[in-house]
């Protein structure tokens, strides 16, 4: 079975673009890892285990309505499916249900979203530390909070998990704000463009009186972050007008997301480094074609846009393969292009001024402390990588092969943007000269005993005959 | 740029040179195209084996396995080795029979490094091994080594003694003008008294540049490394007649092996995964050890391998240049003879002469002597 086109990714972009290729009559297969489509930002939405969704804001119970336009068209939607291997030859391997199963497209589409940007302050691998997204998951796969937590950073998504647990009547035991003051008055000149989307920065503005009427302690502008405790996570040390200290169990940290790059890396496509917001991006056309044609990329997986951005995205990538898959002109194509393209424009300057506003300071991005880990899975500290690199490893690969940075089960997901930034400080050089990680499959540990089941091209073990 | 030696590829056997020519204080400078064991001698699997060697590699592979025991204190860089003993795994009678004639070979020669493992012998050193095994062969001095650690160990080492590396360097030109050697990189010309050919997988393009030809051929031999798992293999593990190679490292992960071969793009420096071969090393690894059902892998990785078709390396001097000199080629095997080849080609700069026979190994034995 081969078909037209295979979506990997099953947020706002995937959805979208599923929808218009079925529509158009072509053979779409989708995958996703969840039971239910909908990616991290409608994450169980349209079957919530929460007795009132609504507290989690308009901008969630919206994907409802998308998921369930999703679920009725005739995309084939493989649910659960772990995708371990992208072929440029168009082959997709996916495990479901312990088994590998095969298949194959003539176009590929990823849109494996976003992830959250390490934030490496001292003690920030000790249990009890976690991120904001990961307490959005708790909250909406499994309606489980975190009594008194302190939340941490810097960016939209830290105020709206804060703003969600104070209108579900959840303790917050302090906001601890990291956005340098400078941020404000460099976004400042952007601001005024960016009134064009009010409804979003109402939005923002409304999280914040949310937030400050609450009565729970903020703190603005902190630095020299480091989480106390020993051997658990006993609270959050900072400076705030002098040294300040809360007690907490749990922190939540985040200072924004970043392309989720593992896919993309391991098909080796190019990729660029975005200085605005910091981080690594597949490159890609504004179609989001990527340095393999027959590839494309869309929604935050190929820089971060937001939900909103991802919508038009997928949809912009759907309308650009089907013109390759010859259904529509090339004038077809950019007629129907028009509108997401200029919605896409309209949210640049919004895009452009939060961007400015909440760009991570190099503080937390980068790890300062000698002690601290930088490779969770291998337990390389700061200074093991210095040493490396002083020891003549000087490409992020070869540091990878000496001290094992890199090398645990997370594929590098968590290091490999701070040893790119690391090695270019200290190459005096920049991202792009000193690169990333070579990633390979499998995208996430697989099991041996289902690997050595399987075979190429077995005719009978195609996702063909699996609906979802 | 000049140097007494320049030495073309820095691999563990470019590594391993400069290394010992530096120790005599010759100055050495290593021109690496990638970066320091990039290549094979920073991806492979290991191992550090003298059990069943062909005949020609023995007297060296004994003299490097006698380095490879204090490498780390001469070096004075740690490289990773770990003597663990290495078991090949005989699956039935067949594998036995064919043990037992290489037994009456070697013994004949005067080698007695390796010994033969009786059923219950064998799942006493390996109490996991699946019981319809019937026995092996196992030489109690290997073991395994960190590859990119032991290459960057002689890297480290020679530079201490004076030896130049440069990496990100492509040799675009290689002349013999008078008793000088000129190479020229994007960048820089190189200027040395002798030359050596330590190119692994392309070092029949250097040959060329030298003046030899040979019929060196390439792939991308795979590995695979799981999650880790509780200890329950100490020796490294191999099998006489199938594909099964496996060593469990002291942090419980466990390389999975067994000379399936991927494909090489050897102009861009990329391989490709041949998956199906690779799920069939997982399944013998499953059959003999079903402990291993329970694993996960991690990471699959090829790197690029340069075969001839003997299977044995091209040691030795060049047959149509003066002062120039060749090691390459070492076919999946090489790393553990790294620490002795470096020596040899020393010894052969500087003295034209050698302690090993190198027959087996010259470069123009695929030569047609006849048209």
């Amino acid at each position: 079975m081969i078909y037209d086109c295979a979506i990997v990714g099953g947020g706002p972009a995937g959805m979208n673009a599923a929808i218009l290729l079925a529509e158009a009559g072509v053979r779409v297969v989708i995958m996703d890892r969840a039971a239910r489509a909908g990616g991290q930002v409608y994450r169980s939405a349209a079957d919530s285990v929460l007795p009132r969704p609504e507290a989690l804001g308009l901008d969630y119970t919206e994907g409802v309505a998308l998921i369930t336009a999703f679920e009725s068209c005739a995309a084939t939607h493989i649910a659960a499916a772990d995708v371990w291997h992208i072929g440029e030859d168009g082959m997709i391997f996916y495990s479901l249900n312990g088994t590998t199963r095969q298949l194959q497209a003539r176009e590929i589409l990823l849109c494996p979203g976003a992830i959250e940007r390490p934030m490496p302050i001292p003690g920030w691998t000790l249990p009890g530390v976690m991120t904001a997204g990961a307490a959005q998951v708790m909250l909406k796969s499994d309606a489980v909070v975190a009594e008194k937590a302190i939340f941490a950073g810097s960016g939209p998504l830290l105020y709206l998990i804060v703003a969600q647990y104070l209108r579900l009547g959840v303790k917050v035991a302090g906001v601890i704000d990291t956005t340098p003051k400078a941020n404000y008055l460099a976004a400042l000149p952007g601001g005024a463009a960016a009134l064009r989307s009010w409804p979003m920065l109402r939005k923002g503005l409304n999280l914040m009186r949310e937030i400050s009427n609450s009565g729970v302690p903020v703190f603005k502008a902190a630095t020299n972050l480091s989480i106390l405790g020993k051997t658990a996570a006993t609270g959050l040390a900072f400076e705030c007008n002098g040294a300040q200290e809360i007690q907490a169990e749990t922190v939540f940290l985040h200072h924004g997301v970043i392309p989720h790059s593992n896919m993309s890396r391991s098909l080796g496509l190019e990729h660029l480094w975005n200085e605005a917001q910091q981080c690594w991006q597949v490159k890609t056309d504004s179609w989001g074609q990527s340095s393999i044609p027959h590839i494309a990329v869309a929604g935050d997986g190929a820089g971060i846009i937001g939900a909103d951005g991802a919508q038009c995205a997928g949809r912009l990538a759907a309308f650009n393969i089907l013109y390759r898959l010859n259904v529509f002109s090339l004038s077809e194509r950019d007629q129907r292009a028009r509108e997401d393209q200029s919605k896409l424009i309209g949210m640049t300057p919004f895009r452009a001024f939060i961007d400015r506003l909440y760009q991570p300071v190099e503080e937390l991005r980068l790890p300062k402390d000698p002690e601290t880990l930088v490779c969770r899975c291998e337990e390389q500290r700061l200074k093991d990588l210095r040493a490396g690199y002083e020891a003549g490893a000087r490409d992020p690969n070869a540091l990878k092969s000496l001290t094992r940075c890199g090398m645990g089960p997370c594929q590098g997901r968590q290091c490999g943007p701070i040893v790119s930034s690391l090695l270019a400080r200290w190459r005096q050089e920049p991202e792009e000269a000193v690169g990333y990680y070579r990633l390979r499959s499998p995208q996430r540990l697989l099991s041996l005993a289902e690997f050595s089941r399987f075979q190429n091209n077995d005719e009978t073990g195609t996702g063909a005959e699996v609906s979802g | 740029m000049n140097a007494d030696v320049m030495i073309i590829g820095g691999g563990i056997q470019g590594c391993s040179t400069a290394y010992h020519l530096a120790l005599q204080g010759v100055s050495a400078i290593v021109i690496e195209k990638d970066y320091i064991a990039r290549h094979a001698s920073g991806v492979n699997a290991g191992g550090v084996r003298l059990l069943g060697r062909d005949m020609a590699e023995i007297p060296m592979s004994k003299a490097s396995m006698e380095m490879w025991k204090t490498l780390d204190e001469t070096l004075k860089f740690e490289t990773g080795f770990r003597r663990r003993t290495l078991v090949n795994v005989a699956a039935d009678g067949a594998d036995i029979a064919m043990l037992q004639s290489r037994q009456t070979v070697m013994q004949k020669a005067g080698y007695f490094h390796e010994h033969l493992l009786d059923q219950s012998q064998l799942r006493e050193v390996l109490p996991h091994v699946h019981s319809s095994c019937v026995g092996g062969v196992t030489s109690e001095l290997d073991g395994y080594a960190l590859p990119y650690q032991a290459t960057m160990a002689f890297r480290q080492a020679a530079m201490q003694y004076g030896a130049r590396f440069v990496e990100g360097e492509v040799l675009s030109s290689l002349r013999h003008v008078g008793p000088v050697w000129i190479g020229r990189t994007q960048t820089t010309t190189y200027e040395a008294g002798a030359v050596i050919n330590c190119a692994g997988a392309w070092g029949d393009k250097v040959a060329m540049r030298i003046g030899d030809y040979v019929p060196l051929s390439f792939a991308a031999p795979m590995l695979m490394i799981t999650a880790r798992l509780p200890h329950f293999a100490k020796p490294v593990v191999g099998a006489v007649s199938r594909q099964l190679s496996f060593k469990q490292f002291e942090n419980g992960t466990v390389l999975i092996g067994g000379g399936a071969k991927g494909y090489v793009d050897r102009d861009q420096n990329t391989t490709r995964l041949d998956y199906s071969k690779l799920a069939s090393a997982a399944k013998t690894a499953i059959e003999f050890f079903p402990i291993m059902a329970s694993a996960s892998i991690n990471r699959m990785w090829a790197g690029i391998e340069g075969y001839m078709p003997d299977n044995l390396p091209v040691i030795g001097p060049a047959v149509n240049a003066q002062n120039a000199f060749h090691a390459f080629g070492f076919s999946a095997h090489g790393f553990q003879l790294g620490p002795i080849v470096g020596k040899v080609l020393a010894d052969l700069v500087l003295s034209g002469k050698t302690d090993f026979d190198l027959k087996a190994f010259r470069i123009d034995r695929y030569e047609r002597k006849v048209l």
